[in-house]
């Protein structure tokens, strides 16, 4: 049952994360100017950082659908959806107003937002885990 | 090979097609240049990709303005267009109707709008107020009227003749 779970958490999480890179690539532009609202990365690297990300998210995502390297693919989304997650409370605590980038389009920053990532981070946390070993059951021998 | 290996791998990978998607993007992400947050770049604001009206460059407006092959509205004060503004350009600052002005503005191919300042507000303002009003391709200048002078733009001074008319 737990196996059935993680296969749906993991084919899920791989579409929604090809979707992600999808949406972005018509306008790479718009992408990395969401990134530089952030306030967070140096001005100079933000347009190679939002270049990686769209393609770490694609392969991690398309890794994550066919079943292939799929717990370092958890793995690293995890990384990034944790990094996501800190980059949008930081900037929603410090009261700037942006888009999210997300998925492309306008979405607005929100607390949603976080939450959202958050219920992502956790599936990708429990997909790069991997099934808990079975519990075996030991008689007393006395 | 272990879990973190893998990762690493999947990031370089991934990195690399990332540049790679981004050379074949239609609006790709220029490398080499920096990109400043919106609130932090002067002018940034007004050549965000998504702004709700088209922008135009200094560069793009130029031939546009030399060939009269698009109408200009300068979104200045009254004083301020009186000084100089570019050649040709009608005067319609923030407050004021557009009506009087709509024929000529609806006939032309293209509309540019300016003001003064680089996060285009009132510009903004004045072309969400034609478009609203039916005039079809309309668009801000980046940079306003600081960079059209820099960038050696045809210019004059004098007040609107055709405002004037249309106010009476």
């Amino acid at each position: 049952m737990m196996a059935r779970v993680l296969a749906v958490c993991r084919v899920v999480l791989g579409a929604l994360f090809i979707w992600a890179a999808v949406t972005k690539l018509p306008d790479m532009a718009a992408f990395a100017q969401d990134v530089a609202n952030y306030q967070v990365i140096p001005a100079a690297l933000v347009p190679i950082v939002a270049a990686a990300v769209v393609g770490i998210e694609l392969l991690a995502g398309i890794a994550l659908v066919i079943g292939v390297m799929d717990r370092p693919a958890a793995a690293v989304l995890a990384v990034l959806l944790a990094a996501f997650t800190a980059l949008l409370a930081q900037a929603l605590l410090r009261g700037i107003d942006l888009r999210c980038g997300c998925f492309g389009g306008d979405e607005r920053a929100s607390w949603w937002t976080v939450v959202r990532d958050l219920v992502m981070l956790a599936a990708a946390v429990a997909v790069a885990r991997g099934p808990l070993p079975a519990r075996t059951n030991v008689t007393n021998p006395a | 090979m272990g879990v973190l290996v893998r990762a690493v791998l999947l990031c370089f990978v991934g990195s690399v097609l990332g540049i790679a998607g981004n050379a074949l993007s239609p609006h790709p992400a220029r490398l080499g240049i920096p990109v400043h947050a919106s609130a932090e770049s002067n002018g940034a604001a007004c050549q965000d990709p998504r702004a709700s009206v088209a922008r135009v460059s200094v560069e793009e407006a130029k031939p546009l303005c030399i060939a009269c092959t698009a109408a200009f509205v300068d979104a200045r004060s009254a004083q301020e267009y009186a000084a100089g503004h570019i050649t040709g350009a009608v005067h319609l600052a923030p407050g004021q109707p557009a009506g009087p002005l709509l024929p000529k503005l609806s006939a032309a191919p293209t509309v540019i709008v300016y003001d003064r300042d680089r996060d285009c507000a009132a510009a903004d303002q004045i072309a969400v107020l034609l478009k609203s009003n039916g005039v079809r391709d309309v668009r801000v200048l980046t940079g306003a009227w600081p960079e059209w002078l820099a960038g050696g733009g045809p210019g004059e001074s004098g007040t609107c003749s055709l405002c004037a008319e249309g106010r009476q």
